[in-house]
């Protein structure tokens, strides 16, 4: 397998761990040791809230990706699972739970530990489970927001008004019990101002996307992965905004320049769900293949545009719309206008063993997106950070079989 | 006598009695989750019905799913798919959990079925969460109205909440007889006696209660004694795991599951607005895992064992049941807390593996009878 040549990969994410993602935890932990409040937050919460508070969101799901990526996550894992957790909930819940458990080294020292949980019931039973079991365990409230499950798949735009106003009012709720928790006010204008920030993040997220319709693609999924990392942790800060401005610009000279992600591109692929994140070379060895990502289904469902006159309300609407919180044919569409957008020829639907909602329906994705526009598709069993099912021999002779059939397709016309 | 077997009659006979309920021009409704408010169908003069899975395999299902999605949906799906329900105008689910949510795009895909409406439960049941839950069963009664052409009057409600709350005051009627020690129905009867309440039509299930409960005093064969056993879960629709238990020197004379006391636990107040009322009973019973309130929900499990004199709990996980999952190791901890020694079983709907099961179940009454 020839490994992508250096000069080809993105200027802006390199050394992305050692250089935002390790900083990023050494402030959470600075942080902590001067006081301010720490919340674990589960994605899909609108962190916007947190931020505008001066509450320092720490996410265990980056973390449980980070562990995941640092080969240490099968052992957190196997810890929770002597505490009496079933091998088959979600691993990025088991890994955090594990953590807690373990004395040894931690990457980043852990997390800080936190003054208050939030999450929601948006996206997944995991979510708020496994935090209940957290707030348990190490004694911290918890907060929730109960968000409706988005039946009809709507979009932004589309959503029903009675779901919008539950919303809201939770949020509001939930607004008052944060600042008895941290006695900090949250005052309107700094949150227009989050909600600013988080836009232009969204924005400049977009565009990035927009410069990955070109051929050859500038930028991988590789790539994507890492850098999404602040449109979910922190979209409201000028960090997140700088961040992307220059990857954005990088990306925008290259697609002018069409300058590749791979000097002979083949196939272009649609990813959905997570990545192995034990194994992200995996996408350097499709690029081997002459197979390049140039969308993940990920990095089009957690943007969202905000509009600072109504804070509230474009959360509710950011958050409501995100695909994890709606039936399938939000996905469907969604995958259905990228892979016409950015000209795919296959797409590969990664399933997540604990994880339901990236599990079930991916046969209905396959069945529906091929039969409306001839695109095949492959169901491929991962998960994103328990590798100990994961049969990389099997995967990759499927994955090269799939491309066989799009080059196939290629040729036959 | 055998009352018991009558109602053995209904569950196994349901898809026949359903049917014939048709045939006289009215409809049945399929529901699968127990937070359905169950009073809206039968007042529309439909039948409403629980859906079940099945103990065949489930390959037509396979094609669709999967392996690591909770069995008992994959169950029904399945028995859908192969036409078992074919006779149903409509099938009601609600938000209570991933695999629910995400198997109802299953039904909406694969199922040929008239009518299939979503109910979206809140998970919370804060005052917010009550009047978001209201308008969503208001918004069911309307469209039941459209499926029944049928006006579902305010009487017709009052009539349905009287009904129900009959069964469920008999339910618990019967569910006291396990009190004693002792019990005088074993806890198969008990849930073959629940399970048919959920696909009959509630008079006639009345009547039955009623001759039980009668009749039962001058018992003649009342099950052994064995280990009193509370049983925790999320559905159980069958009744193989439970006679195992039994088989094996336990007595189940509690359980803490949508297909028991979960189910019919709490009464709808008939003196107010009939809608209100019955949108507050739902949201607000006994929770179930999926919903926020974790802690009434232990609350309930250790009132009962504490009530029902229990002497050693029986977890029952079915596999990929997430919220279950979560609240298992949890669940246990507190129930040891009160003094009871715990199992902690993970199971398959399909009933696999269950040579294993049978000798874990075994050694662990074994281990309980001799602690005293
Ligand atoms: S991977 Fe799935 S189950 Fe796990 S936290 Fe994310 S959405 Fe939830
Ligand atoms: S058994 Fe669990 S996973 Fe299955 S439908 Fe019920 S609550 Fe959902």
């Amino acid at each position: 397998m020839t490994e992508l040549k250096l000069e080809r990969r993105l200027q802006a994410t390199r050394g992305f761990y050692r250089n935002f993602v390790k900083e990023f935890y050494r402030d959470a932990h600075k942080a902590k040791a001067e006081g301010t409040p720490v919340a674990w937050v589960a994605s899909t919460f609108p962190v916007e809230i947190l931020l505008a508070m001066d509450v320092f969101p720490v996410w265990p799901e980056n973390y449980a990706s980070l562990c995941a990526a640092k080969r240490v996550s099968v052992k957190l894992c196997e810890l929770a699972e002597s505490k009496g957790f079933s091998k088959d909930i979600c691993s990025y819940a088991k890994c955090v739970v594990g953590s807690l458990f373990e004395r040894g080294d931690l990457p980043e020292r852990g997390m800080p530990k936190p003054d208050f949980l939030v999450a929601s019931t948006c996206a997944c039973d995991t979510h708020f489970k496994w935090f209940q079991f957290i707030s348990r365990h190490l004694k911290v409230p918890l907060f929730l927001l109960d968000v409706p499950y988005n039946i009809l798949g709507a979009d932004s735009e589309h959503l029903e008004r009675t779901h919008i106003e539950f919303y809201i009012s939770q949020l509001e709720e939930l607004i008052d019990s944060l600042e008895k928790q941290t006695n900090v006010v949250l005052e309107r204008d700094k949150l227009r101002e989050k909600i600013m920030l988080s836009d232009r993040t969204s924005q400049l997220w977009e565009e990035i996307q927009k410069y990955r319709k070109t051929t050859p693609t500038p930028m991988d999924a590789r790539d994507a992965f890492s850098a999404v990392f602040f449109m979910l942790s922190i979209p409201g800060t000028q960090m997140a905004v700088n961040f992307y401005e220059k990857l954005c610009n990088e990306v925008k000279e290259r697609a002018e320049n069409k300058f590749g992600v791979i000097e002979n591109e083949i196939y272009r692929l649609v990813w959905d769900n997570l990545p192995p994140w034990f194994d992200l070379r995996f996408f350097n060895y499709l690029n081997s293949l002459g197979a390049v990502v140039v969308a993940e289904t990920f990095s089009h469902v957690w943007t969202g545009r905000l509009d600072p006159s109504k804070p509230l309300e474009s959360l509710a609407k950011k958050y409501l719309s995100n695909f994890a919180n709606c039936s399938i044919d939000r996905k469907i569409n969604l995958i259905q206008n990228l892979v016409e957008e950015f000209e795919v020829d296959g797409i590969i639907l990664p399933t997540n063993w604990g994880c339901r909602m990236m599990s079930i329906g991916e046969t209905i994705v396959k069945e529906t997106v091929y039969n409306k526009l001839g695109v095949p598709s492959l169901i491929l069993d991962i998960d994103s950070s328990d590798w100990r099912s994961y049969n990389e021999t099997q995967v990759k002779k499927n994955v090269e079989i799939f491309l066989q059939v799009l080059s196939g397709k290629k040729q036959g016309g | 006598m055998n009352i018991f077997s009558s109602f053995r009659d209904l569950l196994s006979t349901r898809h026949e009695v359903a049917k014939n309920w048709k045939a006289k021009g009215k409809h049945v409704i399929g529901w699968s989750c127990t937070y359905t408010p169950e009073e809206l169908i039968h007042a529309a003069d439909a039948l409403p019905v629980m859906v079940f899975g099945s103990l065949e395999s489930t390959k037509l299902a396979d094609v669709h799913l999967p392996i690591n999605v909770c069995s008992f949906s994959r169950s029904c799906f399945n028995s859908a798919l192969k036409g078992d329900y074919d006779y149903l105008d409509g099938f009601v689910t609600s938000s209570s959990c991933d695999n629910r949510n995400k198997i109802f795009d299953m039904w909406r895909y694969y199922v040929r079925i008239p009518y299939l409406h979503f109910i979206n439960t809140p998970r919370s049941t804060t005052e917010l969460a009550h009047d978001f839950f209201y308008a969503e069963i208001s918004r069911f009664k309307t469209s039941l109205e459209e499926i029944c052409r049928k006006t579902i009057s305010t009487a017709a409600l009052n009539r349905a909440i009287q009904v129900y709350n009959d069964n469920r005051l008999l339910l618990k009627r019967v569910y006291d007889l396990r009190k004693m020690q002792p019990p005088l129905i074993s806890g198969v009867e008990a849930l073959e006696i629940v399970l048919s309440s959920m696909v009959t039509l509630k008079e006639k299930h009345n009547d039955l209660l009623n001759r039980l409960l009668a009749e039962i005093p001058n018992r003649v064969n009342p099950p052994k004694r064995g280990v009193r056993l509370l049983v925790s879960g999320s559905v159980m629709d069958n009744t193989e795991l439970l006679k195992i238990v039994e088989s094996v020197g336990g007595s189940v004379v509690a359980d803490d599951w949508c297909t028991g006391s979960r189910y019919f636990w709490n009464l709808v107040d008939s003196g107010s607005d009939p809608l209100v009322a019955i949108a507050r009973r739902y949201l607000g019973k006994i929770p179930s895992s999926f919903m926020l309130e974790q802690k009434e929900r232990f609350g309930h499990t250790i009132k009962i064992a504490k009530q029902r004199d229990v002497e050693a709990a029986i977890i029952f996980v079915l596999k990929f049941c997430d919220t279950h999952m979560f609240d298992a190791p949890q669940l246990m901890e507190v129930l040891k807390d009160i003094g009871l020694p715990v199992l902690c079983l993970e199971w398959e709907h399909s009933l696999s593996g269950m040579a294993q099961v049978k000798t874990r179940i075994e050694a662990f009454i074994e281990m309980v009878s001799g602690v005293e």
